[in-house]
């Protein structure tokens, strides 16, 4: 049973919010352990739950605003943005709500790691990752690869 | 006099969606409600093969997905006068239900009621019960709603495969029958849901709480244990109350319902001549009257919208959807203006208890007419008559088990034609209206529930029902206008609502 699960978020239409998908879009190209499983949620919201369900360890991918600079990338834990729950992009009510949606329908929680990146811009309806944000993928892809390996 | 200008945002699953206030004293004198994202879903769908129309509108929205299914594959067997056993309009009236229900508890418990723990209102004695019950992921109403709630679009998950946006519904039928296995597994949902409901937010059972006909009988149950008053219906009505909800955020008077679940007993005959289960109508407000329901008497106007203008209102059969930005004119939105019989007219939960006769709900409104408060009880009523509906559904199905779930069309192609399909979605009424020209899609218009009721001004320039529900409304703090959050919530309109006030710049989160 695949009880890791890569859960990415994000809207492919939106400029840099696309990251998530395009992140995505790499890992289902890499061979995985039996026991990983990719989600795509896209702008799913709290329907996502679904995804955080069943099983042990989580990473969420996401666009971030307001962390660092443009293309930086990030490991983060839910108690990271605990504090600046406007902070991420956000896709409807977005991850900080999704988390604590979390804490209500399980305990205890999976293990949960954040992977982000910095984003430059979110440009309603042009589909594509600006230069910075797509020169972070290798690098999130290679960060995740690391933590789920074996 | 103070005059300013406040600009609401309404982040929503089905587009963005803004309101303009204009404020003189702090109160109310003028409201755009402007739909900010343009949608094109009748672009995509011109040129196409009909049954396309499956797949792609229950993308339209990610809440209400099979309510678009349902109305796309009603007009399409309006085209080809093409009928659907018994089995499966119970399927598609079971998995409606199912999605209704979960968006109308998400919508009262997890958004509406939030606002009732603002620190406006820290100094009233019902607060600290407030916070207790409805504060987000912390009130043991709210969480309760969220378990819950998630579990119910199983359901429809068990016939569709899958939810949001499936496509189980082909004309002539479902894809999927109801086995023995699906009934009971949605049985088992159903039941832990409706005992969730009973003990957390009736108090009681679900039979109690729908023999309660009147006002009188309302208010008397709501004291008569602390059982009830310290439900969250009994907290939602009696914080309400005290707040003053039953006074404001009327709106216009004029109601439709397009009607609710093709009735399973009337499979003979062909959609649209089909009865509901609850019934359809126009509540004239005008006399108070009962109008039987016409889709021809439907128009849509675009005088304050972003499209190619056209003069008065247009049928949705003669209907055009050409987007023509023009952000500097008098035009101020992505939305058109339906209109019915000429007039104003809102849809939703209040509009089909109305015009259906639902007893308590229209002994509300005749003494205090349809105030903010009773928009969102008709709501919580439609749940619970909901409940009922689907376990009375599933044992129908149970009874006949071996009925067919699919009359094949026998021809493979829709036939050139037009057709609509009408249904009650969470929000109220949606209807699709097709022509189909050489085996192609010509023509496709989409009413949304949203569209009659966030409508902008016509060609007469009379505002849309939002928009007149806000008027004339007192708001003590513009920097901070929890008033207005419940008016707009009362509406439906989901999710979160920010509040930018253009004078300072400042940015104003109104929810939680």
């Amino acid at each position: 049973m695949a009880d890791r699960h890569i859960i990415c978020f994000g809207n492919d239409l939106h400029g840099d919010d696309g990251f998530g998908g395009r992140i995505y879009a790499q890992l289902s190209q890499l061979m995985w352990p039996k026991d990983v499983e990719l989600f795509n949620a896209g702008i799913a919201g709290l329907n996502a739950l679904r995804f955080l369900e069943e099983c042990r360890q989580v990473i969420l991918v996401d666009a971030l605003a307001n962390f660092g600079s443009v293309g930086e990338v990030f490991l983060l834990r839910p108690d990271d943005l605990a504090d600046r729950p406007e902070q991420l992009t956000g896709h409807g009510l977005g991850l900080p709500y999704l988390l604590e949606a979390l804490k209500v329908i399980r305990d205890p929680l999976p293990d949960i790691l954040i992977v982000g990146v910095e984003i430059a811009a979110v440009s309603s309806f042009s589909p594509g990752l600006s230069d910075k944000t797509e020169q972070a993928v290798a690098k999130t892809v290679h960060l995740i690869r690391g933590l789920f390996s074996e | 006099m103070t005059r300013r200008t406040i600009q609401i945002d309404l982040n929503r699953v089905e587009g963005d969606l803004d309101f303009q206030l204009e404020l003189e004293d702090n109160k109310v004198v003028d409201a755009r409600c402007i739909g900010s994202l343009y949608r094109g879903f009748e672009q995509i769908l011109m040129g196409r093969k009909p049954k396309d129309s499956l797949v792609i509108t229950p993308r339209i929205c990610g809440i209400c997905g099979t309510a678009q299914l349902n109305a796309a594959v009603l007009a399409l067997e309006h085209i080809g006068r093409i009928p659907v056993p018994p089995a499966a309009i119970r399927i598609r009236n079971l998995c409606l239900m199912a999605e209704t229900v979960q968006s109308d508890l998400r919508q009262s418990f997890m958004f509406f009621t939030a606002d009732f723990c603002h620190s406006k209102y820290i100094n009233r004695p019902f607060y600290e019960k407030a916070r207790a019950a409805f504060l987000p992921f912390k009130g043991w109403v709210h969480r309760g709603a969220l378990e819950h709630s998630r579990h119910m679009v199983e359901i429809i998950a068990l016939f569709g495969g899958q939810w949001p946006h499936s496509s189980y519904m082909l004309p002539g039928g479902v894809t999927t029958p109801a086995s023995s296995r699906h009934i009971i597994d949605s049985l088992s949902i159903l039941n832990k849901l409706t005992r969730w409901f009973e003990q957390t937010v009736i108090g009681t059972d679900l039979e109690s709480w729908l023999a309660l006909q009147s006002a009188d009988e309302f208010f008397t149950w709501l004291t008569a244990k602390d059982a009830h008053a310290d439900s969250a219906i009994g907290m939602f009505t009696l914080i309400s109350r005290d707040i003053g909800l039953q006074h404001v955020g009327f709106g216009t008077p004029h109601m439709i319902s397009y009607g609710a679940y093709d009735d399973p007993d009337d499979a003979g005959a062909f959609s649209p001549q089909r009865k509901h289960l609850f019934r359809a109508g126009f509540l004239n407000g005008d006399t108070g009257n009962i109008e039987p329901f016409e889709q021809a008497e439907i128009t849509e106007h675009v005088r304050y919208s972003w499209f190619q203008p056209y003069p008065g209102g247009r049928h949705p059969f003669q209907g055009q959807t050409i987007p023509d930005y023009q952000p500097h004119s008098d035009r101020y939105t992505w939305c058109k203006a339906p209109r019915y019989q000429n007039k104003v007219v809102q849809t939703g939960p209040l509009a089909d208890a109305l015009i259906d006769g639902e007893p308590l709900i229209s002994s509300l409104h005749q003494a205090e007419g349809g105030n903010a408060w009773l928009r969102q009880l008709a709501r919580l009523r439609r749940t619970a008559r909901l409940l009922h509906k689907m376990r009375e559904t599933l044992h129908e199905l149970a009874a006949h088990p071996n009925d067919p779930h699919m009359i094949s069309p026998g021809k493979e192609e829709i036939p050139d034609g037009e057709g609509f399909g009408l249904v009650t979605a969470a929000r109220g009424a949606l209807g699709h209206w097709v022509q189909i020209t050489d085996g192609a899609i010509s023509r496709y218009q989409v009413v949304t529930p949203t569209a009659w009721n966030a409508s902008p001004k016509d060609s007469e320039g009379r505002r849309g029902h939002w928009e007149s529900s806000l008027l004339g409304l007192t708001v003590e703090d513009p920097d901070d206008p929890v008033e207005i959050g419940h008016i707009i919530r009362s509406h439906d309109p989901c999710l979160v609502c920010t509040v930018h006030v253009l004078d300072t710049g400042k940015r104003i989160t109104v929810w939680p």
